[in-house]
């Protein structure tokens, strides 16, 4: 293997580190108008009257839109494919808003000042709706309403997902000890650091551009013709580089206005969020309450569970269909538990969406089963890591809900080697019960999936060709989110080729050139897209050897392909530069092309597990994590430093997630209290514990060159080891994330 | 709920025509008759069209967009273009060799893997050139205080810090014991 395991550095690194890559807010359009978005300040409401005269007379703004002169098309900004079901309950400005940041009208204005101005003398006149802030609220009044065809949807639940596998009940009859809790997870952000930004214009031939940093340019063409009222054909999408996603900018939030406005006013428009309106008005990680009973016998064995999940997905539905079944996927690969109940509920709540994040219901459903678990553990008096390894499901088990097997997995290799690399058992049991300063251990496990097998069109077709100066041209809509993956399918293909992996040159992801593709979700771009690269450099491999044999004249099975070169030994030293190849194929009137569609067959589990050492200062209620241990099996890495990035990366927002992270929505106005950097704290470089890593490289026999994804689940089991760590230090069994220092102190107080 | 812009000042024509504001950048003289309420970021990215500079927050929390002046790392969102009238403004732009070439610097972050998305990068280089022009041997702990200011999303900091030792011990001060 030459490219394969390398630690490449990342391929735009150059244009990146210079500053020269240029983002979509740095690109120079001429004519380009502003836009500035006029945002409900109350939580629910119909909308009596909007008076736009003011703004309307000040010179430079070219524009007001608001629900009165724009399309009332209902729309999912979840969506990815043309004709995807999903509830469409939003609109480009409604005329009842749902939650404070919603969208009331919009100045698009010469310049920014312009626009800010002009929008601060829009008045807006609301009759204020009841309004509900916290999901339990909601399940209640749907509860009372159920049977009733009076109310609106949003008054029903999202969605319901149930199954029911073995005899629980009979189960949790015979149990020696039934553990029960109640945990939540806190509504969060992704802060990505570039805001949210879109440009739209008319091109020529009358169909309009979209250029942002998104996730999927199809799903930006499907969501925003929908809203529009315009057939797909009549837009084109292009993807501009992404400073940071996370799912943040999956859903096309801005697109649909933006094209409408630059549509409309014939003139080039864009939407450029400040950090405030990313907060407030995009989209959010779902709040969820989870009630978790786990029953086991003396020897620890987990003999049956039950989870009732409740998640609140804000004002409106986006991937909130998604979210109860995603959780119950990812629940049941993990554990072998022959008797099981679960029942996940979605339900609307007047709070800012929730949408698409790093890891889709996998940071909340594994943190409510791993401190459950963890809790469980401390009352059998056993240790969590011993606990564990009774219940993990083994290589190659099928889940009990979709039948689906789980691959090469190796999370019991995992915990058994992290363990001993983490001295767990030494320190685990050296109860460190200082006075003012207390110290615990705390691990997690959890997995996550490789890609949307077996749903939604889970596919990628790459097109390659061998250019005549030696380079090879890859056309797909493959997003890169920053986090390097097309240098990792660079380096598949290099290694498939022999060529270096700078010599790949990637198109442009744009809808004009591109086949269709789900684009970035789901941890589909290593395991899916990477798959789909090595198959189709393996077909053009074929093609290229096929060629070299007739212009050589010597058999196939005579031929290497290595460094850039084709040799036959038929002739020593006879051989033919791959761009020679080209030019002799091209005057010859042929090319050395071929595309290939890959069509996902499985959908492994990647596993991971954590361990963290902390120190709790029971005075002020500090968490300092001392010490970190992350234990990942992804088959293969296929570029060891980029992996080791993601997991750094991913323990970062993971600690957020424990300690600190919750966008906190004021229950009595419904406005969010943490909406700017400076009242939402995010880990920094002083707090960033050392971080050891430790990769499980047994190969997924479906992955390229045996190699599963790593970049989601990188973040799941940090914050359940922290909080367990934290009970651990303190003999607590705190259960409502994040630990902030009030609820440590709290948790602390002699009663 | 919207404290980043001057929402009720408009900036009318006759305010565009005072004295021009002119800066020192990466070597270069730059004027520009520009109103007094520009912050330093605007006129780098506007003006100047340095749009290595980023920003992310506009209020001194994320550190996109640091700059040097005179040698110090300054949030360029947070001073107002004319504060930095008569002093030396480095950008990432200005960090390059003649040729394109990469800092030391730069070519470190690459190395190490300290380089994701790229959008905190042009920020995070400068707190740290800014660091080791004051502290050409820090230690880890001054690493991490001088990037407290700068939040990275998507590499976890930990090999940011590893790229700036290496810079730090390639050279030759004598380390202070
Ligand atoms: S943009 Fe200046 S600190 Fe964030
Ligand atoms: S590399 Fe993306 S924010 Fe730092």
């Amino acid at each position: 293997m030459k490219h394969i395991a390398n630690p490449l550095p990342i391929l735009d690194g150059h244009e990146k580190a210079s500053g020269q890559l240029a983002f979509a807010a740095d690109m120079k359009i001429a004519g380009l108008l502003h836009t500035k978005l006029v945002f409900s300040t109350v939580a629910h409401a119909r909308i009596k009257e909007i008076s736009i005269e003011k703004a309307l007379g000040i010179p430079g703004v070219a524009g007001i839109f608001h629900h009165g002169n724009t399309p009332d098309n209902t729309y999912n900004s979840t969506i990815w494919f043309e004709d995807q079901e999903a509830p469409q309950d939003e609109q480009m400005f409604p005329r009842t808003v749902r939650h404070v940041g919603d969208r009331v009208a919009a100045v698009v204005a010469q310049t920014q000042e312009i626009a800010d101005h002009a929008a601060g003398l829009i008045t807006v006149e609301y009759e204020v709706l009841p309004a509900v802030f916290d999901v339990v609220s909601t399940e209640k009044t749907c509860m009372e309403n159920a049977g009733s065809d009076e109310v609106s949807i949003f008054e029903k639940p999202v969605l319901e997902a149930t199954f029911d596998y073995g005899n629980y009940r009979a189960a949790f009859d015979n149990a020696e000890l039934i553990v029960e809790d109640r945990i939540t997870t806190p509504k969060t952000h992704h802060c990505a650091i570039e805001n949210h930004i879109c440009i739209a214009m008319p091109q020529d031939d009358g169909r309009i551009l979209i250029m942002s940093p998104c996730q999927s340019i199809f799903a930006v063409k499907f969501v925003a013709a929908k809203a529009m009222g315009v057939p797909a054909s009549s837009l084109r999408v292009v993807k501009t580089p992404i400073g940071g996603s996370f799912g943040g900018k999956a859903e096309p939030v801005l697109d649909p206005l933006c094209a409408y406005f630059a549509k409309t006013l014939g003139q080039p428009v864009s939407i450029c969020f400040n950090r405030n309106e990313v907060f407030t008005a995009t989209r959010t990680r779902s709040k969820a309450i989870g009630h978790i009973k786990t029953a086991v016998d003396q020897l620890g064995r987990i003999l049956a569970r039950d989870s009732d999940i409740l998640i609140d997905v804000g004002a409106y539905c986006t991937g909130g269909i998604f979210l109860p079944d995603s959780m119950a996927q990812r629940l049941c690969r993990l554990y072998d538990i022959k008797n099981q109940r679960y029942r996940g509920r979605s339900f609307y709540t007047n709070t800012p969406p929730a949408g698409a994040y790093r890891g889709y219901g996998s940071p909340q459903i594994h943190a409510m089963s791993e401190i459950n678990l963890d809790h469980t553990a401390r009352r059998l008096r056993m240790d969590p890591v011993e606990f564990r390894m009774k219940n993990l499901i083994h290589p190659n088990s099928v889940d009990p809900v979709m039948g689906l097997e789980v691959g090469n997995s190796r999370i019991r290799d995992c915990v058994e080697q992290g363990s001993s690399h983490f001295n767990w058992r030494r320190r685990w049991s050296a109860s460190g019960k200082g006075n003012r300063f207390r110290r615990g251990v705390g691990m997690a496990c959890a997995t996550h999936i490789n890609g949307c097998f077996p749903g939604f069109h889970e596919a990628t077709t790459v097109t390659l060709l061998l250019r005549e100066d030696g380079c090879i041209d890859l056309t797909c809509a493959l997003h890169d989110l920053g986090c390097g993956s097309n240098t990792v399918i660079a380096q598949i293909v290099a290694e498939v080729l022999d060529i270096l992996p700078g010599q790949i040159e990637f198109s442009e992801v744009d809808t004009d050139i591109c086949d269709y593709d789900l684009g970035t979700r789901a941890s589909r771009m290593t395991y899916i897209a990477g798959e789909a690269a090595r198959r189709t450099a393996m077909g053009l491999k074929e093609q290229i050897l096929l060629a070299a044999s007739l212009m050589l004249n010597c058999a196939v099975g005579n031929l290497v392909m290595e460094e850039g070169k084709v040799s036959g030994n038929c002739e020593p030293g006879r051989c033919v530069s791959l761009g020679d190849l080209a030019l002799h194929e091209s005057v010859r009137g042929k090319l050395l092309t071929t595309t290939q569609t890959y069509r996902a067959t499985a959908n492994p589990g990647s596993y991971a597990a954590h361990f963290a050492e902390v120190e709790v200062d029971i005075l002020t209620g500090a968490v300092k994590v001392l010490d970190y241990l992350a234990v990942h099996d992804l088959g293969r890495a296929i570029n060891p430093q980029l992996v080791e990035s993601q997991i750094h990366g991913g323990i970062q927002m993971g600690l957020g997630y424990a300690l600190f992270e919750n966008v906190d929505i004021d229950p009595d106005s419904g406005c969010m209290n943490a909406d700017r950097f400076s009242r939402y704290h995010l880990v920094n470089a002083p707090e960033m514990p050392p971080v050891e890593i430790l990769l499980i490289e047994k190969g997924e026999p479906t992955g390229p060159y045996g190699a599963k994804a790593v970049g989601e689940i990188a973040t799941i089991p940090a914050a359940p080891a922290i909080v367990n760590a934290v009970n651990h230090a303190l003999d607590t069994n705190l259960t409502e994330l994040p630990l902030t220092p009030e609820r440590i102190v709290d948790a602390c107080r002699i009663p | 709920m919207n404290f980043l812009k001057q929402d009720n000042l408009l900036i009318t024509e006759p305010a565009l025509k005072q004295e021009p504001i002119v800066l020192q950048i990466n070597g270069v003289e730059y004027r520009d008759y520009t109103t007094a309420t520009k912050t330093l970021s605007q006129f780098l990215r506007e003006t100047a069209g340095l749009t290595g500079v980023k920003t992310g927050c506009n209020e001194g929390e994320c550190g996109a967009c640091t700059v040097l002046v005179d040698n110090k790392p300054v949030n360029s969102c947070l001073i107002l273009a004319f504060q930095a009238e008569g002093r030396q403004i480095i950008t990432i732009e200005g960090l390059l060799g003649a040729d394109g070439t990469l800092s030391p610097l730069q070519q470190a972050f690459l190395d190490y893997g300290a380089v994701q998305c790229g959008y905190c990068t042009p920020g995070m280089i400068l707190a740290a050139e800014g660091l080791l022009r004051e502290i050409p041997n820090p230690d880890d702990r001054e690493i991490r205080r001088a990037l407290a200011g700068n939040i990275c999303r998507c590499s976890g900091f930990l090999n940011i810090i590893k790229a700036v030792k290496s810079v730090a011990s390639q050279t030759d001060t004598p380390v202070v014991a």
